[in-house]
């Protein structure tokens, strides 16, 4: 566009009446800029507007100008190296910029205290919950453990009742087994209820057996070896066994023999050896 | 400025451009005393309410003072940047909730300052009856809604339903009616 055309499309007086929008009114600065023609148009239209301006003057309240002189005093930063002045003036910026805040920059600092602090909040609930979780872990272990040893403990005195139960009972005769020449270090006792045919060992010492080999125990009645079950070694030297049931014997004796048990004894592997006390 | 009631020292626009962009504050006092009845004037009656025109008179001026490294003399006049600024200031002022608050207390407690009341009641304002002679009404209007109700030519266009060309053109020839009444009273 020409710059008689622009200037006579009215934007410069739509320009200082204040009807153009932000970029309406770059794009006539930027025309006013570029040609002095087009200027000189604008600052007669602006000075037009700014008569009638004038026109409506209001005097402000005189305590306005004090208040935005002191503002701007305020804001420039000072060159004295005076440690007290200096301080007087941080004091005094502080004050002025408290006089001066508008609700929104109350409620801009509020809004910053308050995240600050929930911030603060977050971390302070986080830091509690992480502790009660590990402490809560811990805890649990503690019981999960406490509960592993109580049963363990339980079915020990399970053992040692039902072992005291044995030997307190009449109705079981103890045959102690005594090491034969090879072993003579080694011996076991055999607790036999012939009523009710049960038969339980109780391993004292035994050596322990070769890879591949178990010991077995057999009850011989008329000479005759009947298989009596397989002995479990076990570290508890207090355990009681319960083995086959046996309804007459009247000798009991262990041998080693291969895993699993034989048919017949491997009398050259006979250990220990012991009769039934009539 | 025929208007002021004290004696103020005054400065050529050039002198106060000169010291502004050197960074001298105590030639505010003399930038707001040749300016602020003119600015407040017209912030007044966009916000009309004097609280919230302060508030944006000194926000405006801040403004000016920390910003002045942006205006450009080659673009325009120094009075026109500042109304500019002002005008800008009112507009986001009344556009916010907080405004909206206020203006409804206001409605309810007391009268607000409304269009031309102030101004013509007072004897140094007699000129605007002069220039009510000289403006027809839909001129006036126009020039009105703009200046000191903040709206721009289209939402002008919207909300009166006046086409955007008609209010060009009246706005247009109420600045020319304008410049030629100041020229013959200067």
């Amino acid at each position: 566009m020409h710059n008689e055309d622009y200037i006579a499309s009215g934007v410069l007086e739509l320009y200082a009446a204040g009807g153009l929008s932000l970029a309406e009114r770059e794009e006539v600065e930027r025309r006013a800029a570029a040609s002095p023609e087009i200027r000189k148009a604008l600052d007669e239209a602006c000075m037009a507007m700014e008569e009638y301006a004038v026109l409506h003057a209001v005097q402000p309240r005189p305590e306005l100008k004090n208040r935005i002189l002191d503002q701007i005093n305020a804001s420039i930063p000072t060159h004295t190296s005076e440690p007290d002045t200096a301080h007087n003036n941080v004091t005094q910026l502080l004050y002025e910029e408290d006089k001066a805040a508008s609700p929104y920059r109350w409620m801009f600092a509020a809004s910053i205290v308050l995240f600050l602090l929930s911030g603060w909040m977050s971390f302070h609930f986080y830091t509690k919950w992480q502790q009660a979780e590990q402490k809560l872990a811990t805890v649990t272990a503690d019981q999960e453990l406490l509960a592993q040893n109580f049963k363990n403990t339980s079915f020990q005195l399970q053992q040692q009742e039902q072992k005291l139960a044995i030997l307190q009972d009449p109705a079981f005769k103890p045959v102690k087994l005594k090491g034969v020449e090879a072993h003579p270090d080694a011996s076991l006792q055999v607790y036999w209820n012939p009523q009710q045919q049960q038969v339980y060992v109780n391993v004292v010492k035994l050596p322990a057996p070769p890879a591949g080999k178990q010991y077995q125990l057999w009850a011989l009645k008329d000479g005759q070896p009947i298989d009596a079950g397989m002995i479990e070694i076990s570290g508890n030297k207090g355990t009681m066994q319960q083995m086959k049931n046996i309804g007459a014997a009247q000798a009991f004796a262990v041998t080693l023999e291969p895993v699993g048990g034989s048919k017949v004894p491997t009398l050259e592997q006979l250990t220990v050896i012991g009769n039934v006390e009539s | 400025m025929t208007n002021q009631q004290q004696p103020i020292l005054k400065l050529s626009e050039e002198e106060l451009v000169e010291r502004l962009r050197a960074r001298d504050a105590s030639v505010v006092s003399v930038l707001y005393d040749m300016y602020s009845p003119a600015l407040y004037g017209v912030v007044l009656q966009i916000v009309k309410i004097e609280e919230t025109a302060e508030d944006v008179l000194q926000e405006a001026f801040v403004k000016i003072w920390n910003s002045f490294e942006s205006y450009d003399a080659s673009k325009g006049r120094l009075f026109t940047w500042m109304l500019n600024i002002c005008r800008n200031q009112a507009i986001d002022a009344i556009r916010s909730r907080q405004h909206r608050v206020n203006t409804k207390t206001e409605d309810i407690e007391g009268p607000q300052v409304s269009g031309f009341s102030a101004a013509e009641f007072k004897p140094e304002y007699i000129g605007v009856r002069d220039i009510v002679d000289n403006l027809n009404p839909e001129q006036k209007q126009v020039i009105d809604l703009m200046y000191f109700e903040g709206l721009s030519q289209s939402e002008i266009a919207e909300a009166y339903d006046i086409p955007l060309g008609t209010v060009k053109t009246r706005a247009r020839s109420a600045v020319k009616v304008l410049a030629r009444f100041f020229k013959g009273r200067a």
